[in-house]
């Protein structure tokens, strides 16, 4: 051994670095914000069929467009359907459609991504990422909402092609962000060292590359979420998601909008649990991605 | 080097220190830091000191060297010369002079008057320092317009003037071309013009030639010579590196744990120095001139090589010139071979080729008398774990999300049939003790070690494949020289315990010096020499190889310490 001491030790530093992903975001006041907003509008759109007083698609419960009344705490709608049980129901569509299709985008998108970045630094397999690159600009070319109202249009407004329709339109997108997270791994020596054993592909892209971008991959999953709620609700809005008589945040505040100077709280209930739903996921989103990169909190100015 | 007709002009004269502050020399003190403490403050508030009331004089036309190990605050120290610090650092005491006036207590908008104008910085990495989406003209001319109002004719014949003062070729079209169209040493030049654009007094260099070719890192070193001796400017050059400091630095001052342990001449520090911190760097620095040679291996006369290569010609995908032009090669059992090259001579892609990471476009590689598959997923597991590569940088070839643990089980699993399962532990404790490192290490990651304990992590994951061809990829050129010594003897005891052939590929000719039984020198991907390592070093054929053994400096043998 040397007999020299071992120099400052940055130990404490270092430490932060490995810090869970949960006590990071417990941690910062904006991830304590989002998680707690995000656990109430949970627990608000998982409970809300339950606590639900009257069927949200029976109409004629009251007088059409009714203020508030201890009969129907939001008034009712046109149809005098009560507000608040359509509101506690509705937020199912507004969260389940965009969850799932985020998975599915996340896991098509994501694979595609990293796939094509290991393939980049294969000479013999370069033109796997030059196709998969090109597939992913060709993609990314076309406008979301149109491309979403000619699938649409094409194939009906049932869950499972709104489903497919969203996630065809994110995948590309999430493709691009996890190829670039990829590609700062996979150019790593124990990648390198992998290659060395001869470990076998799935070995290298599972064991060695995800844990590493798997941060990345979550921040960008939370992201998603947000856009993918807003979308949803937004093709909802157009008429091109959830159809009538459901009680889609989206619809009913298309539905009310024809009224809204005499009910207004029927456009605003739905309004305000869409915003704050994406509100929720953004702040995590926020923090993960400051959990990612600590430096980018601080200002990068000296003194 | 500084072009005959360049004029000085007024502007430009360097302001003296200020009366009162002359040094017993009479040299004129333009830099003053007197009983400087400075803290990192932590993510939860705590204080850690870096930089203990730490007091120097720089004084005009002399080059003070600041040497030290990694997390010794030479860098910390270096910076809050020029009044900065990063945001997580408090000042605890002292202060820092520039002409009576105390830096530290200058804000951001009053030390943007001075940096660049009176105190120039050159960073370690030019290729970072330089911004590549501006013209290296655009570049130059933002200190000019700013700090003296050039514009013109007068900037674009100053920018000129820079360029040539730094000896590159051609600085009309320099000016018009991008950082990244310049090779590393070019770059460090334009960043050392950037730092002299406005004539400062204080130049103030953090590790500018580290990473640099032995040759190109000669060439800046006469270059800032040339600089001092004509301009009178005054260097502050921080370095790990005592060697380069003692052919440079007119003085140095040696730092430990943030605490100046030693300072003076440098002759009188290197060679009369009385702190034992300063004689056990002497002592780990290797030597091209005093080293003994390593003995000689046992059994190295074999009939068999471990390795034979014959004209092995590797091109990269895409680039026209071969990167490796027809290289043959010997290890036997037990032997070290070393290959000495600069970056970009071919010396990494070769035993890439033999570790099978990529295929040689021509020629054949042997191992242990039959021939290798060129990839190696084609190679018997048997021969894979046979061929074992360490790579230079742990930070890179250790995987931060994996723990020590896993790290090492993997290639026993793999590799070592003889070790059941479940018995992976007792394997990774012995792997450990031989690599000199506590049991308590085997649950950490790599991000709570340190450098030198990574390496060590990953020759212990070379080992634990019982590996009978070792290649070592300038594995102790991230290190600093007491871990590389310490590295360089383990990995010597384990080679010779185990009877493994080693090819060993370094830029430093010192190290391939202290381990290497035989030595080849490769440029631009052919072999330029090779022989005995004492017979290469001590009379070299060739004239690159000359020229790489000037450029190298070595540290004269330390004195008996004065009692």
């Amino acid at each position: 051994m040397s007999p020299i001491a071992p120099a400052f030790s940055f130990d404490k530093q270092d430490t932060a670095a490995r810090r869970s992903l949960w006590r990071s975001l417990a941690s910062s006041g904006n991830g304590r914000l989002g998680l707690a907003l995000a656990a109430i509008m949970l627990a608000v759109i998982g409970l809300g069929p339950w606590l639900a007083p009257y069927p949200p698609t029976q109409i004629g419960l009251g007088l059409p467009n009714q203020f508030p009344t201890w009969a129907h705490p939001f008034g009712t709608d046109d149809l005098g359907r009560d507000i608040l049980s359509r509101f506690l129901v509705g937020g199912r569509s507004v969260i389940l459609v965009p969850f799932v299709a985020v998975v599915l985008s996340t896991v098509v998108g994501g694979w595609l991504g990293i796939v094509s970045a290991y393939a980049q630094i294969q000479p013999r397999l370069r033109w796997i990422d030059q196709g998969i690159a090109s597939l992913l600009d060709l993609a990314l070319a076309l406008p979301p909402l149109l491309l979403a109202l000619v699938l649409i249009a094409g194939f009906g407004t049932s869950p499972p092609v709104l489903i497919l329709s969203v996630a065809a339109i994110f995948a590309p997108r999430t493709g691009r962000i996890l190829r670039g997270a990829t590609q700062a791994v996979v150019t790593s020596d124990y990648v390198a060292a992998a290659q060395a054993r001869g470990e076998s592909l799935s070995y290298i892209l599972l064991r060695e590359v995800l844990p590493n971008i798997a941060a990345t991959a979550i921040a960008e999953f939370a992201l998603r979420m947000t856009w993918g709620i807003i979308f949803v609700a937004s093709l909802s809005f157009l008429g091109l998601g959830a159809q009538p008589p459901s009680s889609d945040w989206g619809l009913m505040v298309a539905q009310a909008r024809p009224y809204i100077t005499v009910s207004p709280i029927a456009v605003l209930a739905p309004a305000a649990g869409i915003a704050l739903l994406s509100v929720a996921l953004n702040l995590i989103a926020d923090a993960l991605a400051d959990h990612l990169d600590p430096a980018s909190g601080q200002p990068g100015v000296p003194l | 080097m500084i072009h005959p007709a360049s004029p000085r002009t007024d502007m430009s004269m360097p302001i003296a220190g200020p009366a009162g502050r002359n040094g017993p020399d009479t040299i004129p003190v333009v830099l003053s830091m007197r009983d400087l403490s400075l803290s990192y403050e932590g993510a939860d508030g705590e204080l850690n000191p870096v930089v203990h009331e730490v007091s120097l004089d720089l004084r005009r036309g002399e080059i003070l060297g600041i040497v030290g190990e990694s997390g010794s605050g030479k860098s910390t120290t270096a910076l809050a010369s020029m009044g900065y610090r990063s945001p997580n650092v408090r000042v605890g005491g002292g202060e820092v002079l520039l002409g009576g006036t105390n830096l530290l207590t200058l804000d951001v908008p009053r030390l943007r008057t001075i940096w660049g104008r009176r105190i120039g910085f050159v960073a370690q990495q030019a290729s970072l320092a330089l911004n590549p989406s501006l013209r290296i003209g655009a570049q130059l001319a933002a200190p000019l317009k700013k700090h003296m109002a050039l514009a013109g004719k007068a900037l674009h014949d100053r920018q000129v003037e820079l360029l040539r003062m730094v000896d590159l070729p051609d600085p009309e079209a320099a000016l018009r071309r991008y950082s990244f169209q310049f090779s590393g040493g070019q770059q460090q030049r334009i960043a050392i013009a950037l730092a002299m654009s406005c004539d400062p007094e204080i130049l103030v260099m953090d590790e500018p030639t580290t990473g640099l070719d032995a040759t190109t890192q000669a060439r800046i070193s006469d270059l800032l010579r040339a600089l001092v001796r004509e301009r009178k400017v005054a260097v502050i050059y921080v370095s790990h590196d005592l060697g380069l400091l003692h052919a440079l630095a007119d003085r140095i001052a040696v730092m430990l744990d943030g605490r100046i342990v030693e300072t003076g001449a440098a002759d009188d520090v290197v060679v009369r120095g009385g702190h034992p911190y300063t004689r056990a760097l002497m002592a780990a620095a290797p030597r091209i001139g005093t080293a003994n040679l390593p003995t000689p291996a046992a059994g190295a006369s074999d009939a068999l090589p471990v390795l034979r290569a014959r004209a092995v010609v590797c091109t990269h995908p895409g680039a026209g010139e071969p990167s490796v032009h027809g290289i043959d090669l010997e290890v036997a059992r037990g032997e070290t071979l070393g290959i000495i090259g600069e970056s970009g001579s071919g010396k990494s892609t070769l035993l890439r080729a033999i570790a099978g990471l990529m295929a040689p476009t021509a020629g054949s590689i042997d191992f242990q008398g039959d021939k290798l598959a060129p990839l190696v997923s084609k190679r018997p597991v048997r021969t894979r774990g046979e061929i074992q590569l360490i790579f230079q940088n742990p930070d890179s070839s250790l995987n931060p999300r994996q723990t020590v643990r896993s790290i090492l089980t993997r290639p026993i699993r793999l590799f070592r049939p003889d070790v059941r399962r479940g018995d992976e532990t007792a394997e990774i404790r012995r792997l450990l003790a031989a690599v000199r490192l506590p049991d308590s290490l085997i649950d950490r990651f790599p991000s709570e070690l340190s450098g030198g304990q990574k390496q060590r992590i990953a020759i212990a994951r070379a080992f634990a494949a019982r590996p009978l061809l070792l290649l070592c990829d300038e594995i102790t050129s991230a290190l600093d020289v007491s871990v590389q010594a310490a590295i360089l003897d383990l990995l010597k005891d384990l080679a010779r315990e185990n009877g493994v052939a080693t090819v060993f590929v370094s830029h430093d000719l010192a190290v391939v010096r202290a381990l290497a039984h035989s030595t080849i020198v490769m440029r631009h991907g052919r072999v330029v020499e090779r022989g005995e390592t004492g017979a290469v070093f001590t009379d070299p054929r060739d004239p690159y190889t000359r020229a790489l053994l000037e450029a190298v400096h070595d540290l004269p043998p330390a004195e008996a310490p004065h009692v």
